[in-house]
């Protein structure tokens, strides 16, 4: 009975995420792999990926977590080491920091039209203070720059605290001994940060990476709320060819390039950025 | 104490069975009203009524265009009938004449006090088949904020709209937008754009009628190119950030347009908000009319349904115009008998009734049904919107574009073996 025990105590884990993971993600390969009248077919994958679509929908999907995933580790290293001085008053800014967490993308999204549309707070600011006569417009199929930079900044005040939070836990449980004894060594503040801090958050570094890239490649319903299809992206792709055109083969086609891209991101990332000394 | 525990077990017990004993049940099975504020307006406000007056408790089943289809056919096959009312729109009981799963309705009791638009009642029968008893009607129109009238080009008055005389045309509609443009200094023409928006119902259900003189059939056309030329003109004078709106409502509320299109229920929420800024004016004409949608939504009974008379009495209790009015208060879609349109008196509601009746009854009218093409639907619809993309916003060549589009057209409508309108 003894060697059941382990089995049954995974037992409730593992059929959780058979029937609410595992099965959605066999019908949607059946799916991707089917259409009408056909048991098997790669058509899905070669309609999906030699179309206009998709090719926009990737590369602003590349472009968006291209620059928004760099800016948000940069953003939350500096502020976690900040904060992480721990002098007065620091726990209140870790609270103001990460108040956007408890936010979901649509919330995010509204506020931030909120903020940016032709009536919005930021118009309305300019035009009372006489800065300008007209409203400038940041949404519209024509002003798809203006879009980006919105749907960048939304981004970045949305999930930098995810990667803030994960990074500061991690500067936190890096043992003091180590900066005391480099100050002993009269180690600079610089070669303190390459060759202590940086190494030994390592692991944090590679999971804030990894849930931001997995993120980045379903990032949606902020971008959906902003500019709707304006600026396509690959997940928005998915659930556009769901709900608007019903097409659930072409859809699922969507979900598993959106699986397959970021598993190979994933992989890439465990590969370089492994601690393996400290797994040893 | 056991034997009060066990008498108060069999008095609940005696309790919950008398609630059930003579409770009849009816399953309502419909692909209106499924949001989840219709639906819940639906279940609490009329459907709860028909159970206080008539003790029959109707369980109320929202469902896809496909899923209702699927359903009703499997049903109707296996000779299994467990629904007993549905609800759907004139073209899915088309669908099912043509596979003769509903019941012919010509032999029912006649429903007394109301009296039925007779454009409705013609489309209710289907190659001689009463299918449907007409429940609801909804259509686009265009919706005006009062200040815009200032604007309007010479020679246009503001009765020449609301009549929808000759004058009101797409070209005047242009210049209308023009003078907008430049009295505001920014466009303040809207049309629902985004996913999710109703924009490819203006294109194939209004303009291209209007241009061309069907939806579908004369999509490449000579007068197609006029109609896209004259949309690249339009698109200078619409509001830019129209792509990101899938709702009018609040753009007018904001002040954002002054001038929108979009479905009656989506615009009911600025009306009803601001009545006296508001007014509902019918679609402009183009070179062949006045095209525009009439969506016609049925009650009807599946073939074979068990408890047809209780069936009945549901149609009967939700087709009253009392319940006609209740269903516009709450959902934005109109009654379709003639005594619900004169209970309407006063407020936004008022305003978006007798904007309908204006679109029904300008001249030149050339109402189209929305095709039913079932699960290409959705394609369909975004074969007009990918053409106003590359035309409009991509500056491709509609010499190229459209030809190519209207191949996959003709394929789509050839699959579902209707014809091309």
């Amino acid at each position: 009975m003894k060697k059941y025990i382990p089995y049954l105590l995974c037992a409730p884990a593992i059929i959780y995420l058979a029937i609410f993971i595992g099965y959605p993600l066999l019908q949607a390969f059946i799916l991707a792999f089917s259409k009408p009248g056909y048991s098997f077919t790669l058509e899905n994958f070669v309609n999906v990926i030699s179309s206009r679509g998709f090719k926009e929908a990737f590369s602003n999907t590349l472009l968006i977590s291209g620059i928004v995933i760099p800016l948000q580790l940069s953003f939350a290293l500096t502020l976690a080491i900040f904060v992480n001085k721990r002098f007065k008053g620091y726990m209140f800014l870790i609270y103001i920091i990460t108040i956007p967490l408890a936010l979901s993308e649509i919330t995010a999204g509204l506020m931030s039209y909120s903020i940016f549309s032709s009536m919005g707070f930021l118009n309305k600011l300019l035009i009372n203070l006489n800065i300008i006569s007209t409203p400038i417009y940041f949404f519209g199929y024509i002003y798809k720059f203006r879009e980006l930079i919105v749907i960048i900044l939304s981004e970045l005040w949305r999930a930098t605290p995810l990667v803030f939070v994960i990074l500061l836990a991690g500067l936190q449980s890096i043992d003091r001994e180590y900066m005391e004894a480099a100050e002993v060594d009269g180690a600079t503040s610089w070669q303190k940060f390459t060759k202590i801090t940086l190494p030994l958050l390592k692991p944090s570094l590679l999971s804030a990476l990894l849930l931001r890239t997995t993120f980045a490649f379903q990032v949606f319903g902020n971008i959906w709320i902003l500019v709707g299809r304006d600026i396509p992206v690959l997940a928005g792709e998915a659930y556009y060819w769901q709900t608007e055109i019903r097409n659930s083969n072409i859809a699922s086609t969507y979900a598993i390039i959106i699986a397959t891209i970021t598993l190979i991101f994933a992989f890439f990332y465990i590969k370089t950025l492994r601690s393996s000394y400290l797994e040893s | 104490m056991k034997k009060l525990l066990l008498m108060f077990i069999l008095l609940a017990f005696l309790l919950l069975s008398s609630i059930n004993i003579g409770a009849e049940k009816l399953i309502f099975l419909s692909t209106q009203f499924n949001p989840v504020a219709e639906l819940q307006y639906m279940k609490e406000n009329i459907l709860s009524e028909f159970t206080k007056e008539t003790g029959i408790t109707v369980e109320f089943v929202p469902a896809s265009y496909a899923d209702f289809v699927n359903r009703i056919l499997a049903e109707v096959k296996a000779g299994k009938v467990v629904t007993n009312v549905i609800a759907e729109l004139h073209g899915g009981f088309d669908y099912l004449v043509s596979e003769n799963a509903v019941e012919d309705l010509s032999g029912m009791p006649k429903l007394p006090k109301r009296t039925f638009i007779k454009t409705f009642v013609d489309y209710s029968k289907i190659r001689g088949v009463t299918a449907y008893i007409p429940w609801t009607q909804a259509t686009y129109v265009m919706a005006v904020n009062k200040e815009a009238f200032k604007y309007l080009p010479e020679g246009l008055t503001q009765d020449d709209i609301l009549r929808g005389s000759i004058k009101w045309t797409y070209d005047a509609l242009l210049k209308w937008a023009e003078n907008l443009k430049k009295a505001k200094g920014t466009p303040a023409f809207g049309l629902p754009m985004a996913p999710g928006g109703l924009f490819h119902r203006f294109l194939h259900g209004y303009i291209y009628p209007s241009y061309t003189g069907f939806q579908a059939k004369n999509f490449a056309s000579k007068e197609a190119l006029i109609l896209w030329r004259y949309l690249s003109k339009l698109n200078d004078f619409i509001h830019p950030a129209s792509t990101t709106w899938s709702n009018m409502s609040e753009p007018l509320l904001k002040g954002e347009v002054l001038l929108a299109w979009d479905h009656t229920a989506r615009l009911t929420s600025a009306i009803t908000t601001k009545p006296n800024d508001f007014i509902v004016i019918p679609a402009p004409i183009g070179p062949k009319g006045r095209g525009y949608i009439l969506v016609i939504a049925g009650l009807g009974i599946p073939k074979n349904a068990p408890n047809k008379e209780l069936g009945w009495k549901l149609i009967e209790y939700l087709t009253r115009p009392s319940t006609g009015v209740l269903i516009l208060k709450g959902t934005g879609f109109f009654p379709v008998v003639k005594e619900a349109q004169k209970e309407v008196t006063e407020g936004g509601l008022k305003i978006l009734v007798d904007g309908v009746t204006r679109q029904s009854s300008a001249p030149l009218g050339r109402p189209n049904l929305i095709p039913s093409l079932g699960g290409f639907g959705g394609e369909f619809s975004n074969i007009y919107r990918m053409a106003y993309e590359r035309i409009v916003f991509r500056k491709e060549d509609p010499n190229k574009v459209l030809p190519e589009l209207a191949k996959r057209l003709e394929e789509i409508f050839k699959q579902v073996n209707i014809p091309m309108n």
